[in-house]
């Protein structure tokens, strides 16, 4: 059990290596989603001045979901994953794991895991930058019970959101080109997900199919658990939709590992 | 006439590999549609709670969402692979090749290939204006459509001018990749009412950086009637970027060293 450990310890390590290698990158990212975050608050900010509250929330309670989604997207959303894995399949560079007592998916998933810690460490450089003038708009319940529950939705959410991906990067065994895929995929999880706009605005009806649907936990489920958007009876129930969907992808991931490895051929010492 | 013949043959030569990969068509224009989706539902959803928005209402909405889309796709669909490849070439050294073209290196590497995803989706998003101004119950004039047309190319122009501007940073940086990311992160701002916009935030997007104002223009043009002051403003704004955008790659230019030996 330990030597299993410690060999997805090492991929961990290297991970965070070659993601500090990217550390302007990063950065880089955090300052674009400054500019997502201006545009949301010039946007809301005018739908404000009609209406004090909307869908039972006011202003600030509005800017602390998005500035709550841009820290949850640097630490457990996947970025270019499936990318990544899809080169892997691509050049061959998967060749070498298959001949060694190493699971693919736990290998990336280390790695991933690393890529979170070292990208969601500097999203907080420019949030904490701007916090004098965004301090006054940040509004958190002060539940403690909310931040106990987030924890585990935000470890399903990164679980959901990196088997997405890796399904994702599998389909490089079946076909050339996968970047369509990926940002048709990007354009429903950026909807259904809660990124455009909070999902409980949404009417009852639609809301209530969306709630079975994976994206839901990929970054709303969490941020709604941190920001007060959804209350206990709908979290309880959340979270056996979340594990139910961290099975399925899981399993889902497996099954296109095995089917793809049949179709692959190895070419090459 | 010659530059023209250039483009066509371009163009014809996009159109055949479009043939030769129609799933990949297919996904792309796919892909293109459900971005427009996403932006439509977000006004959809919006307008549930309330009914107007810096005094835009819903279909108002739609239509300057639709017309941003429009000056997007247009970029989209005759530009943004070829500028998209050009900080990509310029590292590489591939850049070379439109150097021994015969045309401006800016002409031949931002016009070689058609997306005809990109054009086809401008239709849908053409379609999305002219429902929003039959549920406005708009009757605009031939001038109005004259003017509208005339601004969006204007938009086109600005649009293409900020592009060439970045994607000309790869001539003094050496890796430029995300930084097409700007872009998408800036068209996010002309896909908002004027209105909205107060202070720092008026200056920089409204004044500094004209993308809200490419997108307002001509839906207003629809509105309230074509204006001349307008248009010729928009155009004016327009010749200034699209010549500082030629002054800075040729300048850029200067500095390309290739990168064979």
């Amino acid at each position: 059990m330990i030597a299993v450990f410690s060999k997805y310890k090492q991929a961990f390590i290297l991970g965070l290596q070659s993601n500090l290698v990217y550390r302007w990158n990063f950065l880089a990212r955090g300052l674009f989603s400054l500019l997502h975050l201006a545009a949301a608050f010039i946007l809301w900010g005018a739908i404000f001045t009609v209406k004090p509250t909307i869908g039972g929330f006011n202003l600030a309670q509005t800017i602390t979901y998005f500035v709550t989604l841009i820290i949850l997207q640097f630490f457990i959303g996947a970025f270019n994953e499936d990318y990544q894995i899809s080169e892997e399949i691509r050049n061959g560079l998967i060749n070498q794991f298959l001949l060694k007592p190493i699971n693919y998916y736990l290998y990336r998933f280390s790695v991933f895991v690393a890529a979170r810690l070292v990208s969601g460490a500097l999203v907080l450089i420019p949030l904490i930058l701007i916090s004098p003038w965004i301090g006054s708009y940040l509004v958190f319940p002060h539940d403690m019970w909310r931040l106990l529950c987030a924890i585990p939705a935000m470890a399903m959410a990164a679980i959901i959101q990196f088997s997405i991906a890796y399904c994702f990067g599998m389909l490089s065994f079946w076909f050339l080109e996968i970047q369509g895929f990926v940002i048709l995929s990007m354009a429903v999880e950026t909807a259904l997900g809660g990124q455009a706009f909070p999902l409980d605005l949404m009417p009852k009806a639609i809301f209530n199919i969306a709630q079975y649907l994976p994206f839901f936990y990929q970054m709303y489920f969490p941020a709604a658990i941190i920001t007060g958007r959804i209350g206990p009876e709908l979290i309880t129930q959340g979270f056996m939709i979340q594990a139910f969907w961290v099975v399925v992808l899981l399993c889902t991931s497996q099954l296109l590992w095995v089917r793809g490895l049949k179709r692959h051929t190895a070419v090459g010492g | 006439m010659n530059y023209f013949k250039i483009w066509l043959a371009g163009a014809r030569y996009s159109l055949v590999r479009t043939m030769m990969f129609r799933g990949d068509f297919f996904i792309w224009s796919l892909v293109e549609l459900l971005w427009m989706g996403v932006n439509l539902l977000l006004v959809a959803v919006i307008y549930q709670h309330t009914p107007s928005i810096a005094g835009w209402t819903q279909y108002q909405m739609v239509m300057l969402v639709g017309t941003g889309m429009l000056v997007q796709r247009l970029l989209m669909g005759f530009f943004w692979t070829n500028l998209f490849e050009l900080g990509r070439n310029v590292r590489s050294g591939a850049f070379d090749f439109f150097l021994s073209q015969p045309g401006h290196p800016l002409f031949m590497a931002s016009t070689r290939k058609l997306d005809p995803d990109g054009l086809a989706n401008s239709f849908v998003a053409l379609g999305v204006v002219i429902f929003a101004a039959n549920k406005l119950n708009l009757h605009p004039s031939v001038l109005d459509m004259i003017g509208y047309t005339l601004v969006i190319f204007a938009g086109l122009a600005i649009h293409y001018s900020i592009l060439v501007l970045t994607m000309s940073l790869s001539f003094w940086l050496t890796s430029t990749s995300g930084i097409e990311g700007t872009y998408f992160a800036l068209t996010e701002f002309s896909r908002l009412p004027k209105g909205a916009f107060h202070g720092l935030a008026r200056l920089v997007f409204v004044w500094i950086l004209p993308l809200v104002v490419v997108s307002n223009t001509p839906a207003e043009i629809l509105f309230s009637g074509f204006k001349l002051s307008w248009a010729l403003g928009l155009v004016g704004i327009a010749i200034i970027w699209l010549s500082v955008a030629i002054f800075v790659f040729n300048r850029g230019l200067k500095r390309y060293a290739s990168a064979s030996s």
